[in-house]
C-alpha cells in the first residue's frame, strides 16, 4: 500500500471491498484485546464503527503514517470519541505509532487516552466531548477552501451524539459555507448511553433533518464494504454543499453478545468472553 | 513617565481593538476573524468589511463559532473569535476549555462588554464572572486594557503570544490615559499613579476609579500608588513586589464577582510571598442589574470614593 494516495485504485470494487473485508476482522480483533488488557472502555460503538473506519483508514484516506500533520492529508474526526479504540487500532495498523502501544489504551502517561487528542500520531484534534466534531471539521474544511487545498474532512457522529443542539449549529453554518470538502458519517446503531436511542430522544428521519439543513445526504448499510466503498466516493464528488451519510449499523457488530445490547456501550469482556468473541469474528464457529 | 493627561475617549475599547484588527489584516494573509451576529457591536465587521473571505459570521451560535475557530486554528492559522464575554466565557466555556485551551490553539477572544460595562443592558450581557472562567483554564492568558492605545497594542501582544488569549474590552468609551509609543507586554503592568502609602490594583475600567480614588487619599494625605494590571494572567509579580514593598498594603478593585477574580490571585499571592493589609473590591456574591454604569459602580462598591475608603480602612485611616 503506498503511503499517501487514496489506494486500490487498480483493484476492482470487489477486490478492495474484500480486503476490507479481512483487515476488519483484524480491525476487530484488536479492539477487543486492548479493552480487554485495558480492562476499561467502549467496545459497541468502536464495533459498529469499525467497517467505516477499516474502509477510511485502508483506502479511502489520503494520508502519509510516516508524516501525520502533512498539510494535504485528508482529516478524520471520531467525534464519538468513546470509540477511539477503533481509531488507535487502524492508526496503529497503518504504522503512525506501534502496535504494542495498544496495550497501554487508557494507562497512566499513555499515548492513547481514554478520548482522542491531539498528542498521539495521526490525530488530528481532541474529541469526545460529544458534539463538537463537527464544529471543528468544519473549521478545518473552511480552512482548506481558504488555502486551496484539495483535502477532505470526515467527521464520524454516533446517533446519540446528534441529540447534542452544537451538531446542528454546525450543520447549518457547513451549508451556509458550501463546504463540499466535509463529509459526516453518522454511525447509526440505533442505542446509546442509557438504552435505545428511540427511548432515550428519538431523532426520527435524520438524513432528511441534514437535507432540511441542505446537505446531500446518503442512507447505506455501515457493515456492507462496497456500499461504503462507493457512497464515500459519491459523497466526495457532491459540490456546492456538505454530505451526510447515515449509516446503518449495529452496536458491537461481529461479536453475538454484544449485537444490539447497550450494555456493551462501555463495559470490558472477561477472558472466556474475548476467546468467544475472538473465534466469532474470525468464524471459527463456522 | 506617568501620569499623563488624561482625555475623554472617542471610541470604546471594543472598537480600539477591533480598528487595530481590522490593520492587522494586510499584515498576516491568513488570519481570520470569526463572529456570532453582533459584528456591528463588537466592531468586527470592521475586519469583515476589507477581508470578507476571511470573516466567518456563523450566527447567533458561539459554541459552533469557537470549536468551528478551533479547526480553523488546528493547522497553524490565527484566529480570533469575537462576542460578548457571558456568551464566549459561558454559553461556549466548553469549547474554548477542550478544544482551544486543551490543544493549545492559536484562537484569540475579542471579548466585549465586560464586566457590568453594559450597565444599561442588564444582567443577561453583563459578563461579571469571565475572569474566574478564563483565568481558570490551563494554557489561557487573560489582558484587559483600560483606553485606545491598550486595546492597540493588547491585539498585538494577543497575536504575537502563542496559543489562547482572552481580552476583555467595555462596551463604552471612557478616557484615554496612555499615550501612543507606551509599552505593553504579556505579563506586564503600568504604575499609572506612584505613591508610597497604599497599592491600589485595577484593570479595565476601575483603573480610572482607582486614579479618582488616589485624588481623593491626596486630599486626606494618602499617596496611593495605582497599578493598571492590564495583563490579568499571568500577572506582574515583580511590578506588584515592587509597589508593595514601597507602600505595604494593597486595596484591589475590579468589575467582576469578587470571588476567583484578579483580588483572590493577589491575596493568595501576598499570603505566600508577603502578607500585607489587603482589601478586595468585586460585587459581593450578586448579580448587578440595569441602569447608568455611574450609578451601578455606586452601588456595588466600586467608585472612587469606595475604593478611597477601602484604602483608608485598610491603613486604619477612618
Amino acid at each position: 500500500m503506498t503511503a499517501t494516495a487514496r489506494t486500490n485504485r487498480t483493484l476492482t470494487l470487489g477486490e478492495r471491498a474484500a480486503f476490507l473485508t479481512e483487515k476488519a476482522k483484524e480491525v476487530r480483533s484488536r479492539i477487543l484485546s486492548m479493552i480487554f488488557k485495558a480492562k476499561s472502555g467502549h467496545p459497541g460503538g468502536a464495533l459498529s464503527a469499525a467497517d467505516i473506519v477499516t474502509a477510511l483508514y485502508f483506502d479511502i484516506l489520503r494520508v502519509d503514517p510516516a508524516n501525520p500533520r502533512w498539510p494535504d492529508r485528508d482529516r478524520f474526526l471520531l467525534s464519538k470519541g468513546h470509540a477511539c479504540p477503533v481509531l488507535y487500532t487502524c492508526l496503529a495498523m497503518r504504522g503512525y505509532f506501534g502496535l504494542e502501544h495498544l496495550d497501554t489504551l487508557r494507562q497512566f502517561e499513555s499515548i492513547l487516552q481514554g478520548h482522542p487528542i491531539r498528542k498521539t500520531p495521526g490525530i488530528d484534534m481532541t474529541t469526545g466531548s460529544l458534539g463538537h466534531g463537527l464544529s471543528i471539521g468544519l473549521g478545518m474544511a473552511l480552512d482548506g477552501k481558504l488555502r486551496g487545498k484539495d483535502y477532505d474532512v470526515y467527521v464520524m457522529l454516533g446517533d446519540g451524539e446528534i441529540n447534542e443542539g452544537h451538531v446542528w449549529e454546525a450543520a447549518m453554518a457547513a451549508a451556509k459555507y458550501k463546504a463540499d470538502n466535509l463529509i459526516a458519517i453518522v454511525d447509526r446503531n440505533r442505542l446509546q448511553m442509557d438504552g435505545c436511542c428511540d427511548d432515550i430522544m428519538p431523532m426520527g428521519d435524520i438524513a432528511a433533518k441534514f437535507k432540511a439543513f441542505g446537505w446531500k445526504t446518503f442512507e447505506i448499510d455501515g457493515h456492507d464494504m462496497a456500499q461504503i466503498l462507493r457512497t464515500i466516493g459519491k459523497a466526495r464528488r457532491v459540490r456546492g454543499r456538505p454530505a451526510c451519510i447515515v449509516a446503518d449499523t449495529v452496536k458491537g457488530k461481529g461479536v453475538s453478545y454484544m449485537e444490539d445490547r447497550f450494555e456493551w456501550h462501555g463495559k470490558c469482556p472477561d477472558a472466556d468472553q474475548l476467546t468467544c468473541a475472538m473465534k466469532e469474528i474470525w468464524g471459527e464457529d463456522s | 513617565m506617568r501620569p499623563h493627561a488624561m482625555t475623554p475617549a472617542t471610541v470604546p475599547t471594543r472598537r480600539a481593538f477591533s480598528e487595530r484588527m481590522a490593520e492587522y489584516g494586510a499584515i498576516d494573509g491568513d488570519f481570520v476573524v470569526f463572529e456570532a451576529d453582533i459584528g456591528y457591536s463588537t466592531f468586527s465587521h470592521l475586519f469583515g468589511d476589507k477581508y470578507p473571505e476571511r470573516y466567518f459570521n456563523m450566527g447567533i451560535a458561539e459554541g459552533n463559532m469557537v470549536s468551528a475557530a478551533a479547526g480553523m486554528a488546528a493547522d497553524g492559522r490565527t484566529a480570533v473569535a469575537s462576542s460578548y464575554g457571558v456568551f464566549i466565557t459561558m454559553r461556549a466555556l466548553e469549547s474554548v476549555r477542550t478544544f482551544v485551551c486543551y490543544p493549545d490553539l492559536n484562537v484569540k477572544f475579542l471579548s466585549s462588554h465586560g464586566g457590568f460595562t453594559p450597565a444599561i443592558d442588564g444582567v443577561t450581557h453583563q459578563a461579571t464572572e469571565d475572569i474566574a472562567n478564563m483565568t481558570t483554564l490551563p494554557n489561557m492568558k487573560v489582558l484587559v486594557p483600560a483606553d485606545t492605545w491598550a486595546s492597540r497594542k493588547l491585539f498585538d501582544v494577543a497575536i504575537e503570544t502563542p496559543g489562547p488569549v482572552f481580552v476583555r474590552l467595555m462596551r463604552d468609551p471612557i478616557l484615554d490615559l496612555y499615550e501612543p509609543g507606551d509599552p505593553f507586554r504579556m505579563g506586564g503592568s503600568h504604575v499609572v499613579i506612584e505613591g508610597t502609602d497604599v497599592t491600589i490594583v485595577s484593570y479595565g475600567d476601575i483603573v480610572f476609579e482607582a486614579i479618582g480614588a488616589a485624588g481623593i487619599l491626596a486630599k486626606n494625605g494618602i499617596r496611593a500608588e495605582v497599578i493598571d494590571m492590564y495583563s490579568v494572567k499571568p500577572f506582574d509579580r515583580e511590578g506588584l513586589l515592587k509597589s508593595l514593598d514601597k507602600t505595604g498594603a494593597l486595596v484591589v478593585a475590579e468589575n467582576h464577582q469578587r470571588r476567583n477574580g484578579l483580588g483572590y490571585e493577589l491575596s493568595n499571592f501576598c499570603l505566600k510571598n508577603k502578607v500585607v493589609p489587603f482589601e478586595n473590591l468585586g460585587l459581593e456574591d450578586t448579580f448587578a442589574e440595569s441602569g447608568s454604569y455611574g450609578k451601578l459602580l455606586e452601588k456595588y462598591g466600586l467608585s472612587r470614593a469606595r475604593i478611597a475608603e477601602a484604602a483608608k480602612r485598610i491603613l486604619g485611616r477612618v
